[in-house]
């Protein structure tokens, strides 16, 4: 039994695989976790696996946001993009594409050929094409986050720059009085927007999509739309850095 | 004492020495302070905008934290556009202000007329201007040899090369002293040379360009992660790496202050001469080299991360994360 982590942003995702082959899975609040099954002793977050009720005995390897935070008692740690890169191309079996993954918080875009990766982009300070601003744009239009991804057609026009800025004018949109549907499409469109230049620069024919964002159908749709790429989405897009862990 | 001047980067500091004043580069005095985060925070009391690099803002706490100065060098063109508004804003606290202009084209005559100017201002002429320029040649020639050692022989880590050469932009107003330091840089190396002590000549080899960086701890945490940084490429700079008597030359020579075609040329053969596996590209959050971001990548040979720091502090998880998977991908 292997155990993946992937300690995200916003959730704290775990895979449990056996001779290659996905078994179990958790997610798990990332504030959550750490409050209920972690702490800190000597600088090394230890987790209590008998709370979590995970396998005991199972060998862990971690990744993710928190892996420059807390290094996990007992296991081994890889770098995120290196497990993302892992996870992918085990869920898909290619090993020429683009990886575009939408987090929580970031975005990343890493150019996997030959089945390694050879170059990579990342946003830097701002989460303007995260899930963390989907989640907040669909609370400002009084939407669910799946209801904002089934969102595609006349998307109004809103700036790309920034989660902060981008809300206050969608507000002042709503009070142009434009149909929420085509406000929802606006904010799914600022996504491509942001990742567009990404991925024209590490350009592949094929985009693998993963991360929370993934699922929102929209942004795959305008994908595809804006650039002569086919979007593949593996089975477990959230699952992906958590996958390459336990590979 | 002699009057002490302040500059807002390396400028032809021949000439300040050779007016028998004591050049003050503000940004090494801003960085080595005990708070520089506060200097950024009293900027922005003081209502420079949050979305103005750093450097900027510290640069003007810092200056009018410093009784001693009241007198200013700022580069008015071959640096940041933002240094116009810093002056004005310092010119109302009441410094006096000498605008200096490398000329974007790197004609010798406008750059000749530059240097005439400021030595008329204070008081210089070229005789002492050319002593001047041996003795601190003579410095430089131990901050050169510090760099090779740090590439060639891999017995000076790059935070202690990234230091020496940077140094050099106002030899901490006291050229004697600075070359003693220098001295002991160059006598450690020898002892850790003869001790095989030499780094890990496996590890990845980094560039670094780009303006220094605002943040604490980018050699020591890349360092930790096994690699090692064999090029500064703007602090070198700062040392006048040229074997050049003409003193109007070595400031065209100078690669800085120009245009970023320039830069590159440097260090395409920098990064060949020095082995370098992958360069990190630093850029001020906000500043116009971001944009010169998409020259450097398309002409450089091997991977570039850019990096991009705002506040003074040690590096971000995120900045952390992305250098992490920089190194992995070059030591795969």
């Amino acid at each position: 039994m292997k155990i993946g982590l992937d300690l995200g942003s916003r959730y704290v995702k775990a895979v449990f695989m056996e001779d290659g082959r996905l078994v179990d899975y958790r997610c798990y609040d990332t504030l959550a976790f750490y409050r209920e099954y972690g702490r800190k002793v000597d600088g090394e977050l230890v987790v209590d696996y008998e709370r979590l009720g995970w396998p005991t005995g199972a060998a862990i390897t971690s990744t993710g946001y928190g892996r420059n935070l807390v290094k996990l008692a007992g296991g081994q740690v890889i770098p995120e993009l290196r497990a993302h890169t892992r996870g992918a191309i085990f869920q898909t079996g290619l090993s020429d594409f683009t990886l575009l993954d939408l987090g929580g918080q970031d975005s990343k875009v890493i150019k996997v050929a030959g089945g390694r990766m050879v170059d990579f982009r990342t946003n830097d300070k701002c989460a303007a094409s995260s899930g963390r601003y989907l989640e907040n744009m669909a609370a400002v239009l009084a939407m669910d986050v799946a209801a904002l991804g089934e969102c595609r057609d006349e998307p109004v026009e809103l700036s790309s720059t920034c989660a902060v800025f981008g809300e206050s004018e969608l507000i002042g949109q709503i009070i142009e009085g434009h149909p929420i549907e085509h406000l929802a499409a606006g904010v799914n469109r600022t996504i491509v927007k942001r990742v567009e230049p990404m991925l024209r620069e590490l350009y592949s024919p094929v985009v693998v999509f993963t991360g929370g964002v993934a699922r929102n159908q929209a942004i795959r749709a305008m994908l595809e739309d804006a650039l002569p790429v086919q979007v593949i989405l593996p089975a477990y897009p959230q699952l992906n850095g958590a996958i390459g862990c336990a590979v | 004492m002699a009057d002490k001047i302040g500059l807002t980067t390396t400028i032809p500091v021949e000439i300040v020495y050779a007016a028998g004043k004591i050049p003050v580069d503000l940004n090494n005095l801003f960085i080595t302070c005990d708070a520089p985060g506060r200097l950024v925070d009293r900027a922005e009391q003081a209502g420079y905008p949050r979305n103005i690099c750093g450097w900027i803002k510290g640069l003007y706490t810092t200056l009018l934290e410093q009784e001693s100065l009241r007198q200013v060098i700022a580069v008015t063109q071959g640096d940041c556009s933002n240094t116009h508004a810093l002056m004005e804003t310092w010119q109302v606290a009441g410094v006096a202000v000498i605008p200096f202009a490398f000329p974007y084209d790197r004609d010798a005559d406008l750059l000749r007329l530059q240097m005439e100017k400021l030595m008329q201002l204070l008081g210089a002429d070229w005789e002492a201007v050319g002593r001047w320029k041996k003795r601190l040649d003579q410095v430089r020639k131990k901050a050169h040899e510090i760099d090779r050692l740090t590439w060639e022989a891999g017995v000076v880590d790059g935070q202690t090369n990234h230091l020496a050469l940077v140094g050099c932009s106002d030899f901490n107003g006291d050229p004697d002293a600075y070359e003693a330091y220098l001295d002991g840089i160059i006598a450690e190396a020898a002892r850790n040379s003869t001790q095989g002590l030499a780094g890990d000549r496996q590890a990845v080899r980094l560039a670094y360009v780009g303006v220094p960086p605002i943040v604490s701890d980018l050699y020591s945490y890349v360092e930790s992660m096994g690699a090692r940084v064999v090029f500064n490429e703007v602090q070198r700079q700062f040392a006048m790496p040229f074997d050049e008597d003409d003193i109007i030359e070595q400031y065209r020579r100078y690669t800085y202050p120009y245009s970023i075609f320039d830069r590159i040329d440097d260090i395409n053969r920098e990064v060949a001469r020095r082995r370098v596996d992958g360069i990190i590209h630093y850029t001020q959050s906000f500043c116009y080299r971001q944009i010169e971001d998409i020259i450097l990548r398309q002409r450089t040979a091997v991977p570039v991360l850019t990096l991009e720091g705002d506040r003074p502090g040690p590096l971000d998880a995120r900045s952390r994360m992305r250098i992490d998977a920089f190194l992995d991908m070059l030591a795969r």
